[in-house]
């Protein structure tokens, strides 16, 4: 059971169609700290994945790394940035091959949340999307079945939104309010829920 | 909240259209068209300077493109920093042959985008050195300097790292002027009423008629405090304590100070602001060379002020009277 350049493409597209609600709740998030439009630059970036052209790839890693320049041409905000700096890393670690079993994911994104850590200078604890990736690279480990993946990571994620909701945020402009970032979820890490409710969940609209 | 715009997703690039119009001496460039450039190019042989930041502050960032400041300029959407792209091509465009010397605010996006450019661009021999502005005092506790954002100071260390270029310096110097420029730049700004990304529902935040808040950040980044409205004078005497409490070391008693406006406050209140800044400064002991007053770097329609202090030495004060000439600023 691996994933291929197939199943990229239709989790993208399947984001891209749950992405009206996505962009007015994480719009929403961010307005209680931040300038409000976090909702709009996530679907930019979806919106300009969606119309990258993946049919004629077989590459993982070349998909991948088209997904990532797609992200880094929609947006120069801190959050895309570090969603193209993940998919270039994914990208680059698969390069050459076709298929990349299920079970490999959870090291993957571990590869990913480093990279975005050094890129960003964020850490672990900081409440940002960093918290919400370690949480879904550990609870996926080697689970081998899309099936299991996608319902470890929605856990996880979630899980993760409620045990950091209470915490301040040490990051960024939030960490400027950390103390009424407390009781609110941090957008990055909604983010990462929504996007993966929309293109993992298996009654998610089909691509 | 009222924006005389088209689509909101336009905003930037006909604002970009507009400029290059009136502004012939700057021309936008780069696949997405999100750099500015002076139109003559880079010059050979002269340590280019790239800066980059997100759009709604102008003259901030784009505005001070222009002989003895910046050569290029990349920009990014409303309040969001450029793509990795348009640093990128910022910084090649900027080359001259003696490397470029990347000059921007302290902003995640900004950082982690001309970051990565830089990584792109290692194959390509082009040498770059980086100087982060971060002027601003109410963003971050003096321990923590460089954790500080860039505001409207930004402007001196573009004009002295600008003239250093300008006279022939090699990069290792242009960044030690940038470097020693931002050591010597302290802001505070206040606002009085919110601003609004045109792509987002609501203003960037709330504020009561008849309130003030202290300290705010130029993206509506919360402030020290919120409190009822003061008279102009003491907030000018608040804002001034706080700067001079936060001198650098060593400091001297020549500054240069800047009163800016972010945006909707108009000219009649940013010399009202002068006025009593000017007296207080002199009761420091300190001697103001070129104050500057009026928008150098603004958040759209947000209503306040900010006023900043480059503290020179010999070196600073004779870079920052050299000739330099951008569409909002012009010296000599």
């Amino acid at each position: 059971m691996a994933a291929r350049v197939e199943n990229l493409a239709a989790a993208v597209a399947r984001a891209l169609a749950g992405i009206g609600p996505i962009e007015r709740d994480l719009d929403a998030a961010d307005a209680q700290l931040g300038d409000g439009d976090t909702g709009g630059m996530i679907a930019r970036v979806i919106g300009r994945m969606a119309a990258t052209d993946l049919s004629e790839d077989r590459d993982m890693g070349v998909a991948l790394t088209k997904l990532a320049k797609a992200a880094a041409a929609a947006t120069g905000s801190s959050l895309g940035t570090l969603v193209a700096t993940g998919f270039l890393t994914v990208g680059k670690a698969v390069k050459g091959r076709e298929e990349v079993p299920w079970g490999e994911w959870g090291p993957l994104l571990a590869t990913a949340r480093d990279a975005m850590a050094a890129r960003g200078g964020a850490a672990l604890g900081d409440k940002t999307v960093l918290d919400g990736l370690d949480a879904v690279a550990e609870a996926i480990g080697a689970q081998d079945t899309r099936e299991a993946v996608a319902a470890a990571a929605l856990s996880a994620g979630r899980r993760s939104l409620v045990n950091f909701r209470d915490r301040p945020c040490r990051m960024g402009r939030a960490r400027l309010h950390a103390e009424r970032s407390v009781g609110r979820d941090d957008p990055g890490m909604l983010a990462l829920v929504l996007l993966m409710e929309a293109s993992l969940s298996p009654e998610a609209p089909a691509a | 909240m009222k924006k005389l715009m088209n689509k909101a997703e336009d905003y930037v690039d006909e604002m970009l259209d507009g400029l290059i119009l009136v502004h012939p001496s700057l021309v936008r460039d780069g696949e997405s068209g999100r750099v500015i450039r002076r139109s003559a190019g880079a010059r050979q042989g002269k340590v280019g300077i790239a800066s980059g930041g997100g759009s709604g502050h102008l003259p901030l960032f784009t505005g001070y493109v222009g002989p003895g400041l910046l050569d290029t300029c990349a920009i990014g959407n409303v309040f969001e920093g450029p793509t990795v792209n348009s640093c990128l091509e910022a910084i090649r465009l900027a080359d001259g042959g003696r490397g470029v010397l990347r000059l921007y605010g302290n902003y995640g996006g900004d950082r982690m985008n001309f970051d990565m450019a830089g990584d792109l661009l290692e194959d390509e021999g082009i040498v770059t050195t980086t100087v982060l502005g971060n002027d601003d005092i109410a963003s971050g506790d003096a321990s923590e300097r460089d954790k500080r954002r860039g505001v409207a100071g930004l402007i001196y260390a573009y004009k002295l790292a600008g003239a250093s270029a300008e006279a022939g310096a090699d990069l290792e110097t242009v960044t030690r002027v940038a470097a020693k420029a931002v050591a010597a730049t302290r802001s505070i700004g206040l606002a009085l009423s919110p601003c609004q990304v045109p792509t987002a529902a609501h203003p960037t935040f709330t504020l009561g008629e008849g309130e003030v808040e202290m300290g705010m950040g130029i993206h509506g980044e919360r402030g020290l405090w919120r409190d009822g409205m003061k008279p102009a004078d003491a907030l000018v005497e608040e804002m001034i304590g706080r700067l001079l409490a936060d001198r650098p070391e060593g400091a001297g008693e020549r500054v240069s100070i800047l009163v800016n406006s972010l945006g909707a406050t108009p000219l009649e209140e940013l010399f009202i602001l002068y006025r009593r800044a000017a007296a207080l400064l002199a009761e420091a002991g300190l001697s103001v060379v070129m104050p500057l007053v009026g928008p150098f770097a603004t958040s759209m329609e947000m209503a306040g002020a900010s006023i900043s202090l480059c503290f020179l030495d010999d070196e600073l004060a004779g870079l920052l009277a050299t000739p330099a000439d951008c569409p909002f600023w012009k010296v000599g």
